[in-house]
């Protein structure tokens, strides 16, 4: 089609107040949809649930004293590892400079999936001895979260799951700690800190927000190479 | 336009390329451009964190820092080895070049090989770094009994089995999530493992991270009064070598990874690795703990490494020399000084000890994952007398502090000794249990009832009440410690020998 044809396509029939509050819900709903199917958010949906359904499955099994604790931390950060993923983009610049709602679009992904997470972690719990309950859940998630989007400003979304892994074996040790002193009791090591420690759920509510705020308004880093 | 007549060379130039130097370039190339590179420093730092500074807060004994090292180092590396490597192993998928790559010169499972190649060359740079690190600190530290290095070499074997897997999980499901996953599943795998030991014999003890009797932990009491046996460090380095091999093979069998003729290659060394590995399982289930401590494989023993190693003691310069085994010399000074009050009371008496030496201990699987420890023979033993003892960090429990076991040492070999040279025991005399307490007096020892009989456990025992204030054994070991220790000291060495046959009575003690 010429550019003369293009202006002489006639405009859309549809006319009206109701096609016109009408389409800006509809345009809205099929950008986030976009959005979501480009940053693989229904995989780590997916990645969320087999996370849940094996913390479920495990706890199932009877585990010592280290194996419990350990446990739930260890599908926490696979949830948040999978979150952190999401902030990957396929598109790169071209979407940066034309996407008005990119930022809204990516702070509702990342609240989005992070209670998606918590709220399946939560669930696999109920009715089983889960070490912390949910609060910690909760806690941990939202923390790990937080450290991975801060890894994604930095280091690209794609390897954004180093922040999570590595502190997931920070947190391990942490509690192992616990058992073969001198204990670590800082708060920034907050899966080794009970449930209703105030100081390790500001912690991790900091890393969170930060990561969150970080993640809205910058992005994930384009990686030039790896 | 003209021809031109060009020579025409009379036979084909011969090839000037060196053989391997496409491959060399191409390894170049990946080590240039690989993940892995970015995660040595963190590998590094978690490391750091979790182990060497661990390590570093041990006694310097390679038993305990080797141990430490292999399962920290194992468990430090895991997300970030598997991590990179599966992030590598996806990559032409994920940057949707397999078309373009399918077409260079090189069959896929070459390029393949040459990208794991560069992840793993930096994954073993960082591990080498981080041994060299707590190894060369050691070194300088430690008075004995190491380097051990089959804890490194199954580290390092393990780092390059990480790769492989996590190379072939990217490789196989190249997707973005694929990274994370694996490294998180392959943690999961490896911390959680050994919580399936239970008891000897057990198939999980083909773990890594197994050094010994799992529950004992690291223990330093092993592989210096006899060697390190290497039959477990084996029957692992054989399990993660088949399935390193299997890993890699496996990348060769899908269409498009070569001619037919490899990819039946690649099926049966895929499988060979597997059996290897499988039958490296099989030898693990048969391992048990051995009287020295470790984990014996009857299928892979060497009864040379039975054979105790032969060492110079170090001694103390105290009235009865107190010898140790030179990897616990750095124990020497607080556990000669802790004995030395003791030592001073009985040197010189009729069956005090020429010698105080250490031993080695001897194991004992109890029921599930329970163990005992005890001396190899009787405490004294020998022309001139040798008194026996184990440092309580030969005992299993928790590590302690020098001051921590010159304490223990005072406290529990203390009253051991005063007791059999004096003769005290359930069955003694009341005179001699009045001289066993005059003589902890003076050693500035507690007050206690009779040294428990071997196998019933040790500790302080309450004062039993004829030991109480204003009893006839109190009054009477009262008397006898305010004598002038010389003048005591030459009593006792008149009439120890009748004491011990019971033939004093307290009236008769001065």
């Amino acid at each position: 089609m010429t550019a003369r044809a293009a202006r002489q396509t006639p405009a859309p029939a549809v006319s009206g107040r109701s096609a016109r509050s009408a389409w800006p819900l509809r345009a809205g709903m099929r950008l986030a949809r976009l959005h979501a199917a480009g940053r693989r958010i229904p995989v780590a949906l997916a990645a969320i649930a087999a996370c849940a359904v094996g913390l479920r499955i495990a706890l199932i099994g009877h585990w010592d004293a280290y194996g419990a604790l350990q446990l739930p931390l260890v599908f926490e950060t696979g949830a948040a590892a999978a979150i952190t993923v999401t902030t990957a983009s396929p598109l790169g610049e071209p979407e940066r400079v034309t996407g008005r709602w990119l930022p809204y679009l990516r702070l509702a992904a990342a609240l989005v999936l992070t209670a998606a997470a918590a709220a399946a972690l939560a669930a696999a719990g109920t009715g089983a001895h889960l070490a912390g309950g949910t609060l910690e859940v909760l806690r941990n998630v939202a923390g790990i979260t937080g450290i991975g989007l801060l890894c994604a400003a930095v280091l690209g979304g794609g390897l954004a799951w180093t922040g999570p892994t590595g502190y997931l074996l920070a947190g391990v040790y942490a509690l192992y700690t616990q058992w073969h002193g001198p204990a670590l009791t800082t708060p920034w090591l907050w899966p080794a800190r009970p449930a209703h420690d105030l100081g390790a759920a500001l912690c991790a509510g900091l890393v969170f927000t930060a990561g969150i705020a970080v993640i809205t308004v910058r992005g994930a880093r384009d990686p030039v190479r790896e | 336009m003209t021809a031109v007549r060009t020579p025409v060379p009379s036979r084909p130039q011969p090839a000037t390329r060196r053989p391997g130097a496409a491959a060399a370039r191409l390894l170049r190339l990946e080590l240039r451009h690989n993940a892995m590179l970015w995660m040595v420093p963190v590998a590094a730092a978690l490391f750091w964190f979790t182990t060497y500074r661990k390590a570093m807060a041990m006694p310097p004994l390679w038993n305990l820092r080797a141990a430490t090292m292999q399962l920290g180092a194992l468990v430090a590396f895991v997300c970030p080895v598997v991590g990179a490597a599966a992030w590598m192993g996806s990559r032409e998928a994920r940057r949707h070049i397999t078309d373009l790559a399918a077409i260079t010169a090189r069959p896929r499972w070459a390029r393949e090989l040459a990208t794991w190649a560069a992840t793993t060359c930096w994954a073993m740079v960082a591990y080498l770094g981080c041994v060299a690190a707590l190894y060369g600190v050691t070194a300088q530290q430690a008075t004995g009994g190491g380097p051990l290095w089959w804890p490194a070499a199954v580290g390092a074997v393990g780092i390059v089995a990480f790769s492989a897997l996590g190379f072939a999980a990217g490789t196989v499901v190249p997707s973005r999530f694929t990274a994370p996953l694996a490294a998180i599943t392959a943690f999961f795998a490896l911390a959680l493992s050994t919580q399936l030991i239970h008891g000897s014999q057990s198939y999980w003890q083909i773990s890594p991270l197994v050094t010994g009797p799992w529950n004992a932990g690291p223990d330093a009491g092993v592989a210096t009064f006899y060697p390190y046996l290497p039959d477990l460090p084996v029957a692992q380095m054989m399990f993660l070598a088949g399935l390193t091999v299997a890993a890699l093979a496996a990348l060769a069998l899908p269409r498009g990874s070569g001619g037919r003729s490899l990819r039946a290659g690649a099926a049966a060394v895929t499988a060979a690795g597997l059996l290897t590995a499988g039958t490296a399982v099989e030898l693990a289930g048969t391992g048990k703990p051995d009287a020295h401590g470790m984990i014996a494989i009857p299928a892979l023993h060497d009864a040379a490494n039975d054979r105790p190693i032969h060492f110079t003691p170090v001694c103390s310069h105290t009235a009865i020399p107190v010898c140790v085994n030179p990897a616990y010399a750095s124990y020497l000074p607080s556990t000669a000084a802790a004995l030395e009050p003791v030592l001073n009371e009985i040197a010189g008496l009729p069956g005090a000890p020429a010698r105080i030496s250490q031993a080695g201990a001897i194991y004992l699987q109890r029921v599930g994952n329970g163990a005992g420890v005890r001396l190899p023979g009787p405490t004294i033993s020998g022309t001139p007398p040798v008194y026996h003892v184990l440092l309580p960090d030969q005992l299993l429990g928790p590590t302690m502090t020098t001051s921590q076991l010159a304490d223990t040492m005072r406290s529990t070999a203390g009253p051991a000794l005063i007791a059999s040279v004096v003769g005290s025991g359930p069955g003694a005399s009341p005179a001699q249990h009045a001289v066993t307490e005059t003589l902890m007096l003076a050693a500035g020892l507690p007050l206690q009832g009779p040294v428990p009989p071997p196998g019933r456990g040790r500790g302080r025992y309450q004062p039993p009440p004829w030991l109480l204030p204003g009893s006839p054994v109190y009054a009477a070991a009262r008397r006898f410690a305010a004598m002038p220790a010389p003048a005591r000291h030459a009593w006792l060495v008149r009439h120890l020998a009748a004491l011990r046959a019971g033939q004093i009575t307290l009236a008769q003690l001065p």
